[in-house]
C-alpha cells in the first residue's frame, strides 16, 4: 500500500467523519443539555438545506443561503422547543413522549417540505471559489471537501472557547449537570435550553447546507443521516460533545479503510466497532467526561 | 297533450343518462407507490401519468360503460404494503394490483396476488426475480427488468467500447444492485468477452457520502466503473466523484437507471459529458409524436417533465384496459391473464415499427433498449444533459433468456 493511497483514504476519511460531526454534536448536545434524544434532528439538517436552496433561488449566493438557512433551522428549532417539548418535559414516560413527538416532527416536516418544494430532486451548487480541487503530494483532493474539514475544526475549535472559557458555556455545562440547582441560583434555565435546542438545530442545518452540494436535496433526506449520527453519539457516549467528535472520526476513517481493504464488510464495520464499544464500555468512550443529567 | 310529452320526453332525456350511469361498472385498482422520502418523486409522477392514462381510457370507454377507477397508498414496508394488497382485494373489491417501486415490496405483493387469484401489474420495480425464478400466473410487468437492461449493456460493452479489460462495480447493497452486476457478468460471459473484475463496492441504499468509495475505486483504476444506483445515489455519487477527476481517468457506465431524467435534472451542467447511461424511459428518445405528446401531456399536467416510472404506471393502465376490452368485462380473472399474455401494447418509448408486447411465459414485458452518453441539451430544463448517440438493441435479443432464468433459479432458489 503506497502512501499517496494512504494520504487520500485519510483525508476522505476525515470529509466523512466531519460532516458526521456536525450532524451528531448538535444531536448530542441536546441530549446533554436539554435531555432530549431529538429524532428529528435530520430534519432540521434537510430544513437548512431547503432554506438555503429557497435563498440561492432569490439572490443565487451560497453564503448568503448558507447564513440564511442556519439561522432558520435554529429558529425553527427553538419554535419546536418552546411550543412543543417543553411541555412533556418532566412527565411521566417522558421518554416515550420524546420518542412520539420528535418522530411525529419528521413525518410532519417531510411532508411540508414535499408540499412547499414538492418532491423532486433539488440542487444547491458549490460556490464558485471551491469549484476545483487541490494537490497534496500526488493526492487530489476536492476543495470543497477541505473547505468542510476547515468548518468542521472550526466549529471544534469554538466550543471548545465557548463551552470552557465563557461564562455562558459554563452555564450550559451546569445546566447539564444540575438544572434544577442552576435555576435555584436564579438562571433563566429554560431560556438556556431553548437557546440551546436552537444551537444545536442550526448546526444540523448548517451540516445539510454544507452536504448539499455533494449530495441529493430531497425529501427523506434528513433521516438518512441520522442513523449513522446515532452511532458516533453511541460510540462517543451519549451527551459528550467530544465523545461526538471521536466517535464521528473513527467512523469515518474505520470506513474509509475498510472500503479499501475489505469493501464487502465495509458497511457492516461500523456497527461492529458500535458493538464492540457496548460491550467494552456500554457508556461511550468519553464517558468519563460525560455530563450527569437530573 | 303535446306540452306534457315533450315535457316527459326532456325529463327521459335527462334520467336516461343518468340511469345508465348509475349502472355502469366503476373497476377498482389498488395501486401502491412509495409516496414519502426519496422514493417519493416516482410515485408522484406515477400517480400524475395514472391521471393522464384514466383520462384517454374512460375517454375511449370500456365494454358496458365501466369506468376506471385507482385508489393509491403509500406502500412503507413489505408487510404493511401486504396488508393494503389484502384490504384491497376483501374490502374494496379492487380486481386488479397495481405499481410499487421496490422490489422487495414487488415481491411480497406478488404473494398476495399469487393466492387470491388477483392479477398484479407491477410498473416500476425492475427486480428480474418477478418474472424469473419467482415468476406466478397473475403477475404481469409494463416495464423493463434488470436483466434488459444489463444485456444490452453487455452488447453494448462489448461492440461499442474499445481496448477494456478491467471492470470494477459500485451498487447499493441489496438485491436491485447485486443482480445488476450477476446480471452483465453473465452477459458479457455469454457473449464471449474476456473481463476482469478488480473491485466490487457495496455501499447502502441511500449512502449520503461516497467520498471513500471513490478513493478506493481509483486507486484500483479499472478500465470501466459499472454503476448500479438510482435517483439520489447517482446524483449524490457523480457529484462527489467529478472533483476527484474519476471521469477522465475511467470510463462510467450506468445502464439501467443512471440516465433517469430526475437524476439528469438534478445534476444540470455538474453531469460530466460522455458517460455511458441508460433509463426505462427517455424524455427525448424515441423522438416519435407519441412519445413527446406523452412527454407534453405530462408537463401540463405536472409542471416537470417526467421521471422514467412514470411510463410504466402509464403504460399499465392502458394494458388493464385493453385486457377488459379484450374479455369484455373484468370478472373473468383468468381470461383477463389470457388476453394480457403476448398482448401487443403501443408505449411511448416505442421507436416507429416497433410495438412493445407481453411475453406469454414469463409476462414480463418485452421492449426495445437504447443506450446512450450524456450530450449538451438543455430543452427539458433544468436538465442541462441529456442523451444522444443511441445504440439500439432490439427486443427479443434480450428477452426472454430461459437459459439465464435456469440460472438465476439454480443461485437464488425458487
Amino acid at each position: 500500500m503506497d502512501f499517496n493511497t494512504l494520504i487520500a483514504q485519510f483525508i476522505s476519511g476525515l470529509s466523512v467523519a466531519m460532516l458526521l460531526f456536525l450532524v451528531a454534536s448538535g444531536l448530542t448536545l441536546i441530549f446533554g443539555v436539554v435531555n432530549v434524544l431529538n429524532f428529528a434532528h435530520g430534519s432540521f439538517y434537510l430544513l437548512g438545506t431547503y432554506f438555503t436552496y429557497q435563498l440561492m433561488q432569490l439572490f443565487n449566493n451560497f453564503w448568503v443561503g448558507l447564513l440564511v438557512g442556519v439561522i432558520g433551522a435554529g429558529i425553527v428549532g427553538m419554535v419546536v422547543e418552546v411550543l412543543f417539548l417543553r411541555r412533556i418535559y418532566g412527565r411521566d414516560q417522558e421518554g416515550a413522549f420524546q420518542l412520539l413527538m420528535t418522530y411525529a416532527f419528521i413525518l410532519i416536516i417531510d411532508d411540508v417540505v414535499k408540499f412547499i418544494w414538492g418532491p423532486e430532486y433539488k440542487t444547491i451548487p458549490k460556490p464558485d471559489a471551491l469549484m476545483g480541487s487541490l494537490k497534496i503530494g500526488a493526492t487530489v483532493v476536492p476543495s470543497y471537501n477541505i473547505f468542510i474539514i476547515v468548518v468542521g475544526l472550526l466549529v471544534v475549535l469554538f466550543a471548545w472557547y465557548f463551552l470552557t472559557k465563557t461564562d455562558k458555556g459554563k452555564m450550559v455545562r451546569a445546566s447539564s449537570l444540575d438544572r434544577n440547582m442552576l435555576g435555584l441560583l436564579g438562571t433563566n434555565v429554560p431560556m438556556i435550553m431553548t437557546l440551546v435546542f436552537g444551537v444545536a438545530t442550526a448546526m444540523g442545518g448548517l451540516a445539510g447546507i454544507l452536504a448539499a452540494p455533494l449530495r441529493t436535496v430531497t425529501p427523506g433526506a434528513g433521516v438518512e443521516v441520522i442513523i449513522d449520527s446515532m452511532i458516533v453519539v453511541v460510540i462517543g457516549g451519549f451527551g459528550n460533545f467530544w465523545g461526538a467528535l471521536l466517535g464521528a472520526l473513527i467512523i469515518g476513517e474505520v470506513l474509509s479503510f475498510g472500503i479499501l481493504w475489505m469493501p464487502e464488510l465495509a458497511t457492516v464495520l461500523t456497527f461492529i466497532v458500535m458493538i464492540v464499544v457496548l460491550i467494552v464500555k456500554p457508556e461511550g468512550l468519553l464517558s468519563k467526561k460525560m455530563v450527569g443529567r437530573k | 297533450m303535446k306540452r306534457k310529452l315533450i315535457s316527459l320526453f326532456i325529463i327521459a332525456a335527462i334520467l336516461i343518462p343518468f340511469t345508465i350511469v348509475q349502472g355502469a361498472e366503476t373497476i377498482k385498482i389498488g395501486a401502491l407507490y412509495t409516496m414519502t422520502g426519496r422514493g417519493g418523486q416516482y410515485g408522484k409522477d406515477s400517480e400524475v401519468a395514472i391521471k393522464i392514462a384514466l383520462d384517454e381510457v374512460n375517454a375511449k370507454g370500456l365494454p358496458g360503460g365501466a369506468k376506471l377507477d385507482v385508489i393509491i397508498t403509500d406502500d412503507k414496508n413489505p408487510q404493511y404494503a401486504v396488508s393494503v394488497a389484502k384490504r384491497y382485494i376483501t374490502d374494496e373489491k379492487c380486481k386488479f394490483l397495481f405499481g410499487i417501486i421496490s422490489t422487495g415490496i414487488g415481491l411480497a405483493v406478488t404473494e398476495v396476488s399469487k393466492e387470491y387469484k388477483v392479477i398484479f401489474v407491477g410498473t416500476d420495480h425492475a427486480g428480474t426475480d418477478l418474472t424469473a425464478n419467482k415468476f406466478q400466473k397473475y403477475y404481469f410487468r409494463s416495464a423493463n427488468n434488470t436483466f434488459q437492461s444489463m444485456m444490452a449493456g453487455a452488447y453494448y460493452l462489448k461492440d461499442e467500447v474499445k481496448n477494456w479489460k478491467k471492470i470494477a462495480y459500485i451498487g447499493p447493497d441489496y438485491a436491485y444492485g447485486r443482480d445488476q452486476l450477476m446480471e452483465l457478468k453473465w452477459g458479457l460471459d455469454k457473449l464471449g468477452v474476456k473481463y476482469e473484475v478488480v473491485g466490487e463496492y457495496w455501499p447502502k441504499l441511500y449512502e449520503p457520502d461516497y467520498t471513500a468509495y471513490i478513493t478506493a475505486i481509483m486507486k484500483a483504476a479499472p478500465d470501466i466503473l459499472v454503476v448500479g444506483f438510482w435517483g439520489g445515489d447517482t446524483v449524490s455519487f457523480i457529484k462527489q466523484a467529478k472533483p476527484y477527476g474519476l471521469f477522465g481517468k475511467m470510463k462510467y457506465f450506468h445502464v439501467d437507471a443512471g440516465g433517469n431524467y430526475e437524476a439528469l435534472a438534478a445534476l444540470g451542467a455538474d453531469m460530466p459529458a460522455g458517460i455511458i447511461m441508460s433509463a426505462r424511459h427517455h424524455n427525448n428518445w424515441p423522438e416519435t409524436a407519441a412519445n413527446k405528446a406523452y412527454v407534453q401531456k405530462f408537463y401540463k399536467a405536472a409542471g416537470r417533465y417526467p421521471s422514467y416510472a412514470a411510463e410504466g404506471a402509464y403504460v399499465g393502465i392502458h394494458m388493464i384496459a385493453e385486457a377488459i376490452r379484450k374479455v369484455g368485462n373484468a370478472n373473468d380473472t383468468e381470461a383477463l391473464v389470457k388476453a394480457m399474455e403476448g398482448m401487443k401494447i403501443q408505449c411511448p418509448e416505442d421507436p416507429p415499427g416497433f410495438t412493445s408486447y407481453i411475453d406469454p411465459k414469463t409476462h414480463q414485458i418485452v421492449q426495445i433498449q437504447a443506450i446512450g452518453t450524456t450530450v449538451k441539451n438543455d430543452k427539458f430544463p433544468p436538465a442541462k444533459y441529456m442523451l444522444g448517440n443511441f445504440k439500439i438493441y432490439p427486443a427479443d435479443k434480450l428477452w426472454p433468456s430461459f437459459e439465464y432464468i435456469d440460472y438465476m433459479t439454480k443461485v437464488k432458489g425458487k
